[in-house]
């Protein structure tokens, strides 16, 4: 059958794997993510509890209830995010609307509370420049809440074409290519909370 | 399947129509073709190869006798920076992705690549990296830390550090966004690779070429994030006066040289084996054999993009390691000459008792293998640590790589072009002029970069701008630079070929090489949908088999008839009956121009300007705003129209 | 892995391209999510407790992992989708600790 060398998701009927074109893309694209993120969370290790560091340590300034809640609810946005993706695939549209925006408020509120976080950080003498700890955990978090706020952008802008009824289940898999980018991002949180705020020392 | 209702017809703000012409000037800014792609990233890659190379006879001309006058030590800085920058940025990797956006599509029997408005971006993306890199020059300052910038020089604050201004913050920011065009660049190439073969395409019948592209697109993929989070840590040092580097706070310098060596050795692969792919291609087919040992050819590179992650730390030898990590190490750098090795003797073994036709690529072709054979001999005794702590930051290394690099990835691309232009334009390069610039270029590279094993093992340092009279390394800087200028004088003829051939060459037919892949099938130059029916693809070199069969003797016989495509019985179908002018009544449905990519390529290099010169009003949101703008327009924007 | 009976398909939908088995019905990712809340309680939890530094690190890294694993398989279909995925996201994840802890080593993060 007549190959067509566009991607839009719909013809993985013609692909070579039978995996679509864009899939493929995204799970490079979060493959490649992998070691982004890895290299700075290896340097936040690397420099976690160096002798020698003035300023606040991290015992001085987290507030693990804070980020239990915070985290809690960026987890819980994934499930919003795998049930928007279940609706569009169904057909059911208003669902579809309604997680996505879910999704995208539980990603907003993640974001206000890292804003907090920070600026409470600031406050008790943490900045960039203070010491390795500072450096390391404001770099690494802001990046992570870049692509956090990237993600919201993109999930409106999916409810945004929802609203206007452009969307139907032919385009579940750019929801679902959405989603990859998100539950990464989720993904990306988890060891970061479990590396950073919990691990000890 | 239900029919969205066209997104196409709203347009932000109302303007734009949607650009359709594939011919002309303004074509080139919207085109979503392959093709023309791969001749902009080649051409842009040919004028900085010249620009690269004038700053490159610049330091030859400071280094022509002792105590050189001609370049100021911080113009030397800045010149050999961006010497060894360019090229390997602006040449190098867009030279290999100009060939693959070229060729593969062709030598897999596709009609374009799996992203075709994604391959423009990728392309603009680079093209405006390198101005907004040049741009430094009359901007503060051009980078002047080196290639490589190593910490803590390049991270101390760029005011009240070691090199203030913004030359370095240029060189970061300049490369992150270049990273982001390879990226896409790579993950366009895996998935076209992986799923736009034509029906019988395995993955062991495709051409060499093609395989190295996709260990290629898998390197660059994985070795672009660490560099780029080593440049974002130099960047907020600079700026933000983070402490990465900072040995007073607790940082270690060696942070940056680990995270920027864990890129740049799988980037010296990146560079050289497209080369090696290409060279692949030109021996069996002037030497009318096949590839010797193409499976143990495709192993080895396969080989070479693993093993090409274990090595790093073998430009870190004199970091003081320690004795664990750094034979750890040189073992593992003794073991990739191996399937480097391999690779050379298949196409030793390929060229023996082959029927030699020494036509211009095949002369290139033959003389990478034997440029690159002494760069590599001279690469595994780096791998000997103790001689390497001697070797380390002398013009013995540089000689090593300008061999491997030079000798070998330029005279590939260099034979490459020769061999693929009357595929691209229908008309031969001169053979003649040709086989001149080969051995010119032979010559003057040779009489440039020889003499530089002895210069370093005689204890010239590199990235100093003079040399003091005493040393006894006059006779060779002065070859040296003679043979730069006979490099200049080849380049010239080079580009002087290129462009009266373009317009006078002699006419060339499809297969004018009688070649072995599947591009020669198809008409030179190539209609803009490539085939006009897909190929079924029986065997490896499908399309020589077509031609040739071997007698009880074992000697070619040609096959009367043969040479015609395999193509399936059905007709082909059009898609929504949309003609662009090209197709000649195929009925072929190619994807639409664009200006989306160029649109939303030109928000980085602003986002960069505000970055470096640190402007959150203007610049800033300017860059958001056409990002932001370029993206919606593109996302709303269908494939084809 | 768990106990809990997950429900593993959605049997209403046909495969969808891509797929090599039925993806999880909505049901199944609200238990998946539930099963996430409680391991993250615990890990914050374990946390305030006074356990040595080694086994509370590898039992956090393990908790970390195993709610790593189930929304990468889970969440993101890994599980039900065509082993390519899989096997590029594992890649890049196995990449990046191999390579990244060889480095850190000669810097000495794991020695004290």
């Amino acid at each position: 059958m007549e190959q067509v060398a566009i991607a839009s998701g719909h013809e993985d009927h013609g692909t070579v794997t039978g995996v679509a074109n864009t899939k493929l893309a995204m799970w490079m694209f979060l493959a490649s993510d992998c070691l982004f993120f890895g290299a700075f969370i290896s340097a936040y290790l690397l420099y976690h509890g160096r002798a020698g560091q003035a300023g606040p340590k991290p015992k001085d300034v987290y507030s693990i209830p804070f980020t239990s809640v915070t985290s809690f609810i960026l987890l819980m946005s994934s499930l919003t995010m795998v049930l928007a993706l279940a609706a569009i695939q169904r057909g059911d549209y208003r669902r579809l609307r309604v997680w996505l925006m879910a999704t995208a408020l539980f990603g907003a509120t993640f974001i206000a509370g890292q804003i907090y976080e920070f600026t409470e950080f600031y406050r008790h003498g943490l900045s960039l420049s203070t010491n390795l700890f500072g450096s390391t955990f404001f770099v690494l978090t802001g990046l992570h809440g870049m692509h956090v706020t990237a993600g919201i952008i993109w999930l409106l802008t999916m409810w945004g074409m929802a609203m206007q009824g452009r969307l139907t289940t032919a385009d579940s898999e750019r929801i679902e290519v959405a989603g990859l980018y998100w539950h990464f991002v989720d993904v990306v949180w988890i060891v970061i909370f479990t590396v950073v705020y919990l691990v000890p020392k | 399947m239900t029919t969205v209702a066209v997104p196409g017809k709203v347009r932000p703000a109302g303007l734009l129509r949607r650009p359709t012409a594939t011919r002309g000037f303004w074509s080139w800014f919207t085109t979503v073709d392959h093709k023309k792609i791969a001749i902009m990233y080649g051409v842009t890659a040919l004028l900085f190869f010249v620009i690269a190379g004038i700053e490159a006879l610049f330091i030859r001309l400071q280094l022509l006798s002792p105590n050189g006058t001609i370049l100021t030590a911080a113009r030397y800085n800045e010149f050999f920076t961006m010497h060894g920058t360019t090229m390997v940025f602006l040449v190098g990797m867009p030279m290999a992705v100009a060939f693959g956006n070229y060729l593969i599509p062709l030598m897999i029997g596709a009609r374009d690549v799996a992203f075709p408005r994604l391959n423009a971006f990728g392309y603009w993306v680079v093209l405006f990296g390198g101005l907004f890199l040049y741009s430094s020059f009359v901007l503060g300052g051009a980078p002047n830390g080196g290639w490589f910038g190593y910490t803590p020089l390049t991270s101390t604050p760029m005011s009240g550090g070691f090199l203030p201004g913004h030359g370095p913050d240029f060189w970061a920011v300049g490369l992150i966004l270049m990273g982001i065009g390879s990226t896409t660049s790579a993950i366009n190439f895996i998935v076209t690779i992986l799923n736009l073969r034509a029906p019988g395409m395995s993955l062991m019948r495709m051409p060499v070429f093609v395989w190295m592209m996709l260990v290629v697109a898998f390197l660059t993929l994985f070795a672009i994030p660490p560099v780029t989070a080593a440049l974002i840590m130099v960047f907020f040092d600079r700026n933000y006066l983070t402490n990465f580097f900072v040995g007073g706070k607790g940082g270690d310098p060696l942070l940056y040289q680990h995270l920027f060596w864990i890129f740049g050795h799988p980037e010296v692969y990146i560079l050289i084996l497209p080369g090696m792919g290409i060279v692949s291609e030109i021996l069996p087919v002037f030497s009318r054999k096949p590839l010797f040992g193409y499976s143990v050819v495709i192993f080895s590179g396969i080989a070479i993009g693993f093993l090409g992650w274990g090595v790093w730390a073998h430009h870190m030898f004199a970091t003081g390691l320690g004795p664990v990590a750094i034979t750890a190490f040189g073992l593992s750098t003794m073991l990739i000459a191996v399937p480097t090795g391999v690779k050379i003797f298949n196409w030793l073994g390929t060229v023996w008792g082959g029927s030699l036709r020494l036509k211009t690529p095949m002369l290139f072709a033959l003389g990478f293998i034997a440029m690159f054979t002494i760069g590599g001999l001279s690469g595994v005794t780096h791998s000997i640590v103790p001689a390497d702590t001697q070797q380390t930051d002398t013009y013995y290394i540089v000689a090593h790589f300008h061999y491997v690099l030079f000798g070998g990835l330029i005279f590939a691309v260099i034979g490459g072009i020769y061999y693929w232009f009357p595929k691209m334009y229908g008309r031969y390069m001169n053979d003649k002029l040709g086989k001149f610039n080969f051995w010119t270029l032979l010559i003057g590279f040779n009489l440039t970069f020889f003499p530089m094993h002895f210069l370093g093992l005689w204890g010239m340092p590199r990235r100093t701008y003079y040399y003091p009279k005493g040393y006894g390394w006059e006779t060779m800087n002065l070859l040296a630079t003679i043979g730069g200028f006979i490099i200049a004088f080849s380049t010239l003829l080079f580009i002087v070929n290129i462009l009266t051939s373009r317009y006078r060459g002699e006419l060339a037919p499809d297969d004018p090489w009688d070649g072995r892949t599947l591009e020669w099938t198809i008409p030179s130059p190539p209609p803009e949908y490539n085939f006009a029916e897909i190929p079924i693809v029986h065997e490896r070199d499908d399309f020589w088999h077509r031609k040739y069969t071997e007698d009880d003797q074992g000697r070619l016989v040609r096959i009367p008839s043969g040479g015609a495509i395999d193509t399936p019985a059905a007709t082909t179908t059009g898609g929504g009956g949309h003609e662009d002018g090209n197709d000649e009544g195929h009925g072929i449905h190619m994807p639409s121009p664009s200006y989306f990519p160029f649109v939303l390529a030109l928000g980085l290099p602003l986002l960069g300007y505000a970055a470096v010169f640190k402007d959150p009003w203007i610049l800033a949101p300017l860059g958001v705003i056409v990002l932001l703008f370029g993206m919606y327009a593109w996302a709303l924007e269908p494939g084809s129209e | 892995m768990t106990d809990v009976q997950v429900p593993e398909a959605d049997h209403e939908l046909p495969l969808l391209p891509g797929e090599v088995k039925p993806h999880p019905s909505p049901f199944a990712y609200v238990i998946i999510a539930v099963i996430l809340c409680v391991i993250t309680a615990l890990e914050v939890a374990l946390s305030y407790t006074d356990l040595a530094d080694g086994v509370m690190i590898a039992l956090l890294l393990t908790m970390a992992a195993i709610k790593f694993f189930l929304v990468a398989s889970w969440f993101m279909h890994l599980r039900t989708d065509a082993p390519v995925f899989r096997r590029f996201f594992i890649l890049g994840i196995v990449a990046a600790i191999i390579l990244f802890s060889i480095a850190m080593s000669t810097l000495h993060i794991f020695s004290p």
